[in-house]
């Protein structure tokens, strides 16, 4: 059996046809074949949420999804928020005005858990919020910059 | 930390993944959801030579609701169930324990069937399955067999799987009128591994309990039924006055049932204080809801 | 949060957008993991299973026969060719350890570093670790300090008896006279466990050889670039001019990323050898055991105080678990001698008395972690004064109220020979009774709660010494004194500003601080301001980021750098414009007469300087570019009042926070949103400390908490809306400014802590061992059985 083996992916909207390792995490993958550094790795027992990215539209831990189980899928990374004329996601914009991010380590994971939550849940409260964002942890700030951040996306219109 | 080499298969059908299985015995391993498979090759706790991955078998990706009861396959997400309407109406109790899975990420990959395979002591779906008296669907190269779910939850990390077999589905059957369920659990923080919790499913008719199903998570066993509360609870008048007494008496009963060890996360006296805990919150909370109030 | 943005306005109290954000926000990041280099290789490390052990013997052939791997490292390899590491010798002495960077002859804490492994890619490495054979001899492990200083004790390190790594006592003051002559006296246990930084990113190096003019370039997840600079050229045997050091974004540091470790060390000497770049990046499992831990503390604690609850003195027993080696380079000196030296906090007490102990044990050295020994020592003092107020009866804020430093005692000096001063404790504490209610907190906390909760009420008040200068130690005793630090100011030939310090942030935006006040200082626009900080290539010398400094050293450095390039530009205006110096000044990055009849642009004043230089005198045009060295040569206390409000169920034990208040003294806020975020970071971590985190370790050495499943930070959900306040009074330092990244650390601990003893307390229970985890808590209240029990803690 080979230890390799192809896949073919799109991330970001771009399709990649690569040759990958069976043991590789998508994590890896993403950052060490694709150059997409912004997916970060924490703990790599899917615990820390750091890797969050979307697979197939919903959130899911890179750490914990290996590179040949993303063939045929469609991730979105953080590379990806940025729309085609390279403004930031709105919900960059909110964290960034909000200084919801220190060490930027979380931020990744943060704002595709942030994002899912306002898609299935337009308006909610604080501890709606809280609840979402629990499986992402941060070290450096408390917490309470992210969650207005979120807050604040959620009172306006996200494109 | 990366996991050590393995031989790596996704069949597109249910036989050919079986012969792989049956092949590999002891040394295979399937990858459904891998929210629980992945740790432990990640940290190399497990190294299995072969691994199966099962998401691209179409047919094990059922979710159904039908009048015998609800059907769960192999592929099916923890989220799928709470999207889902009938799970929600129909199955309150698996439902609300659900809702204790970890986070959303992990909800949006790891399968139920996968939950219940893996038997963590400290998990919800072994408990809710036997708590609602299900089934497990097993298949393997010598064909499908079905075990009711206390058969299939045989220790700690361990079930019923004989190598080369797989969970293919677990059904629930529908709960009868008058059933009130509750899932409680207790943990240091949402979505962590729960200490202790509890699965309580009553059936009333006319202020009077009829069948009582009592299930205990985070004992260290795998799901602890608590059959002797049970008998306490059937035939049991179960108004608001009488019932604040006789749970007290449950929950002392079914503290004293359970024999935890100690561990990192809790002593054995602190786990059983709370099973105790558990059980009288799980049962005041089925109660209140057998009497026609709804989830929400 | 004041969201202000000016131009032409004061930078210095906006909110300003950190630019140096940016790149995070939009995943352009460059951590140390996403550093390739071509060629690369990668290690992984194989680590003693065992809390001691002798080593006898290492195979690793099986393991270099793996294909892709490059080589195995030994310990004995790097016998004589590399300088172990020696703990920095302390004024107070215990004994020294000396730390191999892979383990020679003996192992001494389970993750101990014993082989390197260098391959193609880290998986591969991996694969060849499990392949080596090691013959452990295993030896009695040390896992208790009050049982390792005993005689009978097996020994850490042959050359340390009683396995102290530091011990040292105190007296100062008439304390026998003031207990014997005291109203009451009033005695505490004290426990708090294990913790680490646990940073979302962990530790790593990537060492390349010649990748640029310098023999070694190593980026490295770290806190203090000229620091790893200078022992590495020693340790290595190296020229200093040789190395270049370089700060990548850094996921986290708090402490935890400023000591010397072996294994950055091993990636540095490996690339010199194989002439590769190297690269190690640390895993959750082994930042668990192999990065320093924290805290894991044994106080005894008395007070003497009169009638009227006034603290006479104190006395104090400590003992700290300080792991398996003096940790490189401040030494098992911190905790141990913080804890009790620092003991008073903010209040007035004349005298006091300690007997300290660093006692060494198999287990993971202990380091700097975000306010060392300052949050025990609040915990501990804290609780003996809410139940010395208990027995007085008087109410937690009113003896506190009697006991602070007031600011008319200022300069007031502490029997620890501190002296407090420009700092706000009794305002602060007023802030956060007037701001949380208090009163009626308490009158709520006196009806029964009919949710079956019981209501905790927790005060603590906090000293935090920030920017120290050359006057005060950071680890007392040690050889180590970074009293201070330097910046350098140039005008690029566009007329923009650069900033160049070796100051990295972990968060803390240290760019945009001093972009902003180089802004006020020099009348340049923001953003016609830059900062590099994470270069030895670029910055002048300095010791870089860590005790609560940058805000006092980075501005105090620009504002004096600037104040002399200030002048320059000025001179040269003068001579272009031909008008009086004294007419001139500088706003939006325009040289201009006050009556801006007269102006030149930076940007056209640069040009010249650079490009036509011939047209200027040479004692107008000296050049825009000074860097000035800063040393405040005190340091300027900061201070707060911390209440808080907890719920405790009385069935599961478990501590929901109500309503957390904090009103702290800050000095002169540079950035307030960017204030705010540290000091509620610095809370989460206290409330971490207080209910959710430790390190377990069993009888025989052995990690029990080794994923983020065991040990628990706090999530979203276990951290409070915090309300912030200031009565912020400005330090002596330049500007006004204190540190603020460990102050909130130091107050949460000590009030949640309060808070869980208060709720107790209100059925005659108690609490002395923390985490206040939900088991603890009900042996408090008596629902579980005190003794006998297993479980957490390595009592």
């Amino acid at each position: 059996m080979a230890r390799e083996q192809p896949i073919k992916v799109t991330v970001n909207g771009r399709t990649y046809e690569k040759i990958v390792p069976v043991r590789l995490s998508l994590a890896d993958f993403l950052r060490d074949h694709l150059h997409l550094t912004g997916t970060h790795i924490g703990c790599e027992h899917g615990v820390c949420g750091a890797c969050t990215i979307s697979m197939n539209g919903r959130s899911a831990r890179s750490c914990l999804t290996l590179a040949v189980q993303a063939d045929g899928a469609e991730i979105v990374t953080i590379e990806g928020l940025r729309a085609e004329d390279g403004r930031r996601h709105p919900m960059q914009q909110f964290f960034l005005e909000n200084f919801a991010l220190q060490c930027g380590y979380c931020t990744p994971g943060m704002l595709m858990t942030a994002i899912e939550l306002l898609r299935d849940n337009p308006k909610p409260t604080e501890h709606e919020v809280r609840e979402a964002i629990s499986g992402n942890l941060c070290r450096c700030s408390g917490y309470q910059a992210i969650v207005d951040a979120i807050l604040a996306a959620a009172g306006k219109e996200l494109a | 930390m990366k996991p050590a080499w393995f031989d790596y298969y996704a069949p597109r059908g249910l036989d050919e993944a079986l012969h792989i299985l049956g092949d590999a015995g002891q040394d295979g391993r399937v990858l459904a959801g891998g929210q629980s498979l992945m740790p432990m090759l990640n940290l190399r706790i497990l190294s299995p030579a072969v691994i199966v991955d099962i998401n691209r078998i179409a047919a094990l990706n059922r979710l159904h609701a039908g009048p015998d009861g609800l059907t769960v396959g192999a592929l099916v997400r923890h989220a799928d169930l709470l999207r889902s309407p009938d799970v929600r109406e129909g199955w309150p109790l698996l439902w609300e324990a659900t809702t204790q899975v970890a986070h959303m990420a992990i909800r949006n990959r790891g399968t139920v069937c996968g939950s219940v395979a893996h038997n963590d002591p400290s998990a919800e779906h072994p408990s809710v399955l036997v708590t609602l008296g299900g089934t497990v669907v097993v298949a393997g190269l010598s064909g499908r067999r079905e075990l009711p779910a206390e058969a299939f939850f045989t220790g700690m990390l361990s079930n019923a799987l004989e190598p080369g077999e797989m969970v293919v589905e677990v059904r629930y059957p529908r709960q009868a009128a008058g059933t009130g369920t509750a899932f409680v659990e207790f943990a240091r923080r949402l979505g962590d591994f729960a200490i202790a919790g509890a699965a309580a499913m009553l059936t009333m008719r006319d202020g009077v309990c009829k069948q009582a199903q009592l299930t205990i998570v985070g004992m260290g066993e795998g799901p602890f039924r608590v059959r002797a509360a049970e008998d306490m609870l059937t035939e049991q008048t179960l108004g608001r006055k009488e019932s604040q007494h006789v749970f007290a008496a449950v929950a002392a009963t079914a503290a004293a049932a359970v024999d935890p060890a100690d561990d990192v996360h809790a002593s054995s006296a602190y786990r059983r204080h709370l099973a105790g805990v558990m059980v009288a919150q799980a049962l005041e909370t089925a109660l209140v809801r057998a009497g026609g109030q709804h989830l929400g | 949060m004041s969201d202000a943005r000016f131009v032409n306005e004061r930078m210095v109290g906006s909110s300003v957008i950190p630019d140096e954000a940016i790149p995070l926000v939009e995943g352009d990041g460059r951590f140390l993991n996403d550093i390739k280099l071509p060629g690369m290789y990668h290690v992984a490390f194989l680590r003693s299973q065992h809390a001691h052990a002798r080593l006898n013997c290492v195979d690793a052939s099986e393991a270099r026969r793996l294909p892709g791997v490059i080589k195995v490292l030994t310990g004995e390899e790097l016998l004589g060719k590399v300088d172990p590491f020696r703990s920095m010798p302390n004024r107070f002495s215990g004994g020294e350890s000396v730390q191999h960077w892979l383990a020679v002859d003996k192992v001494r804490f389970c993750g101990e570093a014993v082989c390197a492994v260098v391959a193609e890619d880290r998986a591969t490495a991996e694969d060849a670790v499990d392949l080596i054979k090691v013959d452990y001899e295993p030896l009695p492990a040390v896992t208790d300090p009050r049982q390792g200083e005993r005689d009978d004790s097996p020994l850490v390190h042959d050359s340390c008896p009683n396995n102290y790594l530091i011990k040292r006592e105190y007296q100062r003051g008439e304390v026998d006279e003031a207990f014997r002559n005291a109203h009451l006296v009033v005695k505490r246990k004290f426990r708090i466990g294990r913790k680490q930084a646990l940073c979302l990113e962990g530790r790593g190096c990537v060492a390349g050889y010649r990748e640029n003019t310098f023999a070694l370039t190593v980026w490295m997840s770290h806190q203090l670039p000229y620091v790893v600079r200078h022992y590495l050229a020693k340790h290595l045997r190296i020229a200093e001019t040789d190395v270049r050091v370089i700060i990548p974004h850094t996921g986290g540091g708090f402490g935890q990323k400023a000591s010397i470790y072996p294994e950055e060390f091993v990636c540095a000497w490996l690339a010199l050898t194989l002439r590769r770049p190297v690269k190690w990046v640390e895993d959750r499992i082994e930042n668990m055991v192999a990065s320093t831990h924290a805290r894991d503390q044994y106080i005894e604690l008395e007070l003497a105080a009169d009638c009227e609850g006034r603290i006479l003195a104190i006395s104090s027993d400590v003992w700290v678990d300080v792991g398996a080696y003096s940790t490189y380079l401040w030494s098992a000196g911190m905790e141990p001698l913080q804890t009790a030296g620092l003991m008073p906090g903010p209040y007035r007490i004349e005298a006091m008395r300690y007997r300290t102990r660093g006692v060494a044990t198999n287990k993971t050295p202990v380091g700097p972690y975000r306010a060392v020994g300052r949050p025990s020592a609040s915990a501990s003092l804290e609780l003996l004064i809410d139940e010395m107020a208990r027995r007085l009866k008087l109410d937690s804020v009113e003896v506190r109220m009697r006991n602070l430093i007031p600011v008319e005692a200022m300069p007031y000096r502490n029997a620890n020979n501190l002296v407090h001063d420009n700092v706000n404790y009794v305002p602060c504490l007023k802030l956060a009774v007037l701001k949380s209610d208090y009163e009626r907190q308490r009158s709520e906390q006196r009806n029964s709660r009919p949710n079956g909760k019981l209501r905790g009420i927790g005060v603590a008040c906090f000293a935090e010494l920030t920017g120290l200068g050359t006057s005060t130690a950071v680890g007392p005793g040690t050889l180590l004194q970074p009293g201070r630090d330097a910046a350098t100011l140039r005008l690029e030939t566009t007329g923009v500003l650069t900033i160049a310090a070796a100051l990295p942030s972990q968060g803390q935006r240290i760019m945009t601080a001093m972009r902003q006040v180089a802004s006020d200082e020099l009348g340049i626009k923001l953003e016609d301001i830059t900062s590099i900080t994470n270069d030895t290539a670029t910055a002048p010398y300095g010791f870089g980021t860590f005790a609560s400094r940058t805000a006092v050293f980075g501005s105090g450095a620009v504002i004096k750098a600037a104040r002399e390039l200030r002048q320059r530009i000025l001179a040269m205006g003068a001579y272009i414009l031909q008008v009086p110096i004294e007419e001139l000044t500088i706003a939006n990055s325009v040289v201009q007469t006050v009556d801006r009849s007269k102006s030149i642009s930076l940007r056209e004043m640069a040009e010249k300087s650079y490009f036509s230089a011939k047209d200027i005198p040479q004692e107008i045009n000296q050049g825009f570019e000074v860097t000035s060295f800063y040393d405040p040569k005190f340091g300027s206390f900061a201070g707060g009042a911390h209440i808080v409000v907890v719920d405790v169920d009385p069935k599961t034990g478990q501590v929901k926070i109500i309503r957390y208040v904090a009103a702290e003294d800050v000095g002169t806020i540079i950035n307030p949103a960017v204030v705010e975020g540290q000091i509620i970071g610095g809370i989460a971590q206290g409330i971490g400390e207080a209910l959710l985190e430790e390190l377990v370790y069993d009888e025989a050495g052995q990690p029990r908490t080794v994923t983020l499943a065991d040990y628990l930070i706090p999530s979203a959900l276990e951290i409070p809306r915090i309300e912030l306040h200031h009565a912020n009074a400005p330090s002596a330092a330049l500007g006004g400014f204190k540190g603020c990244g460990e102050g909130s650390i130091i107050g949460a601990l000590g009030a949640v802590v309060c808070a869980v003893a208060d709720a107790l307390s209100r059925r005659g229970g108690d609490i002395h061992e923390f985490p206040a985890s939900p088991e603890r808590v009900l042996k408090g209240l008596g629902v579980l059985p005190s003794d006998g029990q297993a479980g957490r803690g390595s009592e």
